[in-house]
C-alpha cells in the first residue's frame, strides 16, 4: 500500500475482485484500486486504456471494457496471448496488480449527442465497445438509434453471451451477431448469423445520415468493413476506429506506436477515419 | 576588453575547480580505443582531440538499462532514488548540446518524466567548440540552443574563450577569475552549411521522398543492426521489461534502449507487425528524425553529429535524400 502520492509514472496498487471466463482464452477481470482516494479520482471515457502491471511479469496496454464508474471499479477483457497476459490468467481473485492511466483520447461521446450510433466489433474488439455501449445505454435519451454488430470467429469465441442475450431483448437498441464459421450450435437464445461482418452489414437497412460508425477489431476487419460502410454512404469523417499498437509507455515517449505523425497512445487510440486514411500502412 | 580568456596551460586547474562541483566527465579513450564519455580523474585522461564519442551523452540522461521501478508485495511499485551527485559533462560539442536540448523537449513535452528530470537537474554542461569533419555538419539545425550550456569554451589561437550560459556558469567563472586574462571580443562567424538549408526546406513541407529509389537501395542493404539509432544523440525510444527475482516475489522494471530498425519494434500482441520490412522501418526512422512525432512534430532531430553515417556498416546515409536535389523548385 502506498502511503504517499507517487508520480503518475508509478502504477497504483489494485486488486482483482472478480473473474469471469468468457471463452477458452479470454476472461473478464474486475479490478478495484486499493487506495480510496485514487479510486474516486479514477475517471475515464469509453475507448481509453490503462497500462496494467502484473508484478514480475510486466506491463501491457488494455482497453477499459466497462463504463465509467465513480468508485474506481473497472473491468478488463483480456485474451491470454503474450507473456504478461499469460501471467495475468494465472492469477485469482485477491491478487495484486498495478494500474497506470487512464490514457488515450476515448470516443468523442459528447460530440456524438443527437446522432445514431452503429457499433461494429470484431473478436476482442468488443472490449472497448462494451464500455461505449453501456455508456450510451446509461445516457440513452441523448442519442438516436443504437445498433451493435458483433462478429466472432465461431460460436464458442463469442464473448459476453449472457449479456448479449439480455441486450437482444432490449427495445432501445438493435443487436446483430455473426460468426465466421458455424462450427457448433449457436449460443442458446441468440440469433446468430454466419459470415463476416461486412456480409452482416449488407443484410441490414441503415439510415447513414446523422449516423456515426465506431469500429474496433483486428486490422483485416477494418479494411473490409470500412469499404462496406462507405458503399452504404458513410462518409470518412463519420467513421471512428480504435487502433491497436505497441504502446509501451502510454505517454507519448517510447515511440513504438506512431501512426504517421501521430501517437496512438496520446493522439488515439480512437481516430476519425478521415484523419488517418492517407497514412500508409495504418490499417 | 573582457576577462574571459583561459590559457590552454590552465586547463588542469580549471578541471580541478570543476571537480569541486561534482564528478567531472568528458571524452576519454576506452581500453579498447573507443572515444567515450567517461570519468576524468586526471587531466591527462581527457581527449579533447576526439571529434566525437561513439555513444553520445544521452547515456547520462537515459542509461541503456535503467531501473525505473521496483516491486515488492508490501510496498507495491516504487520509483528508485536517483543519485543526487552532480556530474559535470566537459567538452560537449554544439551537436551534443543540441542533442540534450532535443531530449529536454521530448521528456517534458506531454508529461515530465521524473527520472529524466532528476538526472538532468544534476548535470552541469560545459560546451567546447569544434571543427566539422567529413561526416558532420554544423548549422542551425538543432545547434542553435546556445543558452543550454552552463559554460562554453571557444578554442582560439590564444586559449579558450569562455561564454557563460547560466548563473551556475557565472559562479564557476568567479571561482577561477585568477586564471582568466583579458582579451578582445571574439568575432563569431557562422559556418555556411548547404545541407542544413535543404533539410530545413524538406522538413518544412513534410517531404518524405516517396518516389526516391534510395528507399529500395537502403532497404536492400540495411542489416537492421540498429547502430545508427544506438549512437544517435536524439534517439530515445525505449522498451520496458520487467524481471522477476528468482524467488518470484519482488521484481525490477527496466527501461532499455530500443531500436526502430529492429524487426519487432512495430509488432503487437498476436504477431501482427505494422513495420514488417526494412523499408518500412527506415521510413519510420526518417519520419522520426526529420519530421518528428507527436508533440515534437516539426522539430528536426538531426543535430549533424555524423555518428550514424560513420558507424553504418553498409554505408546508409539518410542525408543522401537531401543531397539528391529532389527539392529544387522549378524556375
Amino acid at each position: 500500500m502506498k502511503s504517499h502520492r507517487e508520480p503518475a509514472s508509478v502504477p497504483l496498487s489494485a486488486t482483482i475482485t472478480g473473474l469471469r471466463q468468457l471463452s477458452t482464452d479470454t476472461s473478464l477481470f474486475s479490478i478495484r484500486l486499493d487506495d480510496g482516494g485514487a479510486a474516486r479520482r479514477f475517471t475515464f471515457a469509453p475507448g481509453q486504456f490503462i497500462q496494467l502491471s502484473v508484478p514480475a511479469g510486466g506491463e501491457v496496454p488494455i482497453s477499459l471494457a466497462s463504463p465509467p464508474t465513480d468508485n474506481g471499479a473497472i473491468e478488463l477483457c483480456v485474451r491470454h496471448i503474450g507473456h504478461v497476459t499469460s501471467m495475468l490468467h494465472e492469477l485469482n481473485v485477491g491478487s495484486r496488480l498495478g494500474v497506470r492511466g487512464p490514457y488515450g483520447n476515448g470516443f468523442p461521446v459528447i460530440a456524438w449527442q443527437g446522432k445514431n450510433i452503429l457499433l461494429l466489433a470484431g473478436g476482442l474488439g468488443i472490449a472497448p465497445l462494451r464500455s461505449l455501449l453501456y455508456f450510451l445505454l446509461q445516457h440513452r435519451a441523448e442519442y438516436g438509434d443504437l445498433t451493435l454488430m458483433y462478429g466472432a470467429r465461431e460460436p464458442s469465441a463469442l464473448l459476453f453471451k449472457d449479456e448479449m442475450t439480455e441486450l437482444s431483448s432490449r427495445r432501445d437498441m438493435q443487436l446483430f451477431l455473426t460468426v465466421d464459421f458455424a462450427t457448433d450450435e449457436p449460443p442458446e437464445g441468440l440469433i446468430c448469423h454466419t459470415g463476416l461482418l461486412p456480409s452482416l452489414l449488407k443484410g441490414v437497412n441503415f439510415v447513414t445520415e446523422n449516423t456515426i460508425a465506431a469500429l474496433c477489431g483486428p486490422p483485416a476487419l477494418y479494411r473490409c468493413v470500412i469499404d462496406e460502410l462507405q458503399s452504404f454512404g458513410f462518409t470518412p469523417d463519420s467513421i471512428f476506429l480504435s487502433l491497436e499498437r505497441r504502446m509501451k509507455c502510454g505517454v507519448g515517449l517510447c515511440c513504438h506506436c506512431a501512426v504517421g505523425e501521430l501517437f496512438c497512445c496520446t493522439d488515439g487510440p480512437v481516430f476519425r477515419y478521415s484523419d488517418i486514411r492517407d497514412i500508409k500502412g495504418v490499417l | 576588453m573582457a576577462k574571459e580568456l583561459l590559457h590552454y596551460s590552465s586547463l588542469p586547474l580549471f578541471l580541478k575547480e570543476l571537480a569541486t562541483y561534482g564528478d567531472v566527465h568528458g571524452p576519454v579513450m576506452t581500453d579498447d580505443n573507443v572515444p567515450s564519455f567517461g570519468r576524468i580523474d586526471s587531466p591527462a585522461k581527457l581527449r579533447l582531440d576526439a571529434r566525437r564519442t561513439l555513444i553520445p551523452p544521452k547515456k547520462y540522461l537515459m542509461p541503456p538499462r535503467d531501473a525505473v521501478l521496483t516491486y515488492s508485495p508490501d510496498r507495491g511499485y516504487r520509483q528508485p532514488a536517483i543519485s543526487e551527485r552532480k556530474i559535470i559533462l566537459f567538452g560537449l560539442h554544439p551537436c551534443d548540446l543540441a542533442g540534450i536540448s532535443y531530449l529536454d523537449k521530448v521528456f517534458t513535452a506531454i508529461e515530465p518524466d521524473p527520472l529524466y528530470h532528476e538526472r538532468r537537474r544534476n548535470l552541469i554542461l560545459i560546451g567546447l567548440s569544434c571543427e566539422p569533419d567529413d561526416y558532420c555538419f554544423c548549422g542551425d539545425v538543432g545547434t542553435s540552443e546556445s543558452s543550454l550550456f552552463d559554460l562554453f569554451l571557444h578554442c582560439t589561437d590564444e586559449g579558450y574563450r569562455l561564454a557563460v550560459g547560466s548563473p551556475l556558469g557565472e559562479q564557476i567563472i568567479s571561482g577561477i577569475s585568477m586564471l582568466l586574462s583579458e582579451c578582445k571580443p571574439l568575432a563569431y562567424s557562422r559556418q555556411a552549411c548547404t545541407i542544413e538549408r535543404k533539410i530545413l526546406d524538406a522538413a518544412a513541407c513534410d517531404e518524405t521522398f516517396p518516389d526516391s529509389p534510395l528507399w529500395d537501395d537502403f532497404a536492400a542493404r540495411c542489416l537492421s543492426c540498429g547502430a545508427c539509432s544506438l549512437c544517435c544523440p536524439t534517439c530515445y525510444c525505449f522498451d520496458v521489461r520487467e524481471y522477476g527475482c528468482l524467488g518470484g516475489v519482488t521484481a525490477e522494471r527496466l527501461r532499455e534502449w530500443d531500436n526502430c530498425l529492429f524487426a519487432d519494434h512495430g509488432m503487437i500482441a498476436g504477431g501482427i507487425n505494422f513495420r514488417k520490412n526494412r523499408r518500412e522501418r527506415l521510413i519510420y526512422r526518417y519520419q522520426h528524425k526529420y519530421l518528428g512525432f507527436g508533440p515534437v512534430r516539426g522539430i528536426v532531430a538531426c543535430v549533424g553529429c555524423g555518428r550514424c553515417r560513420l558507424v553504418c556498416p553498409v554505408g546508409i546515409d539518410l542525408l543522401n535524400f537531401f543531397r539528391e536535389g529532389l527539392h529544387e523548385k522549378p524556375s
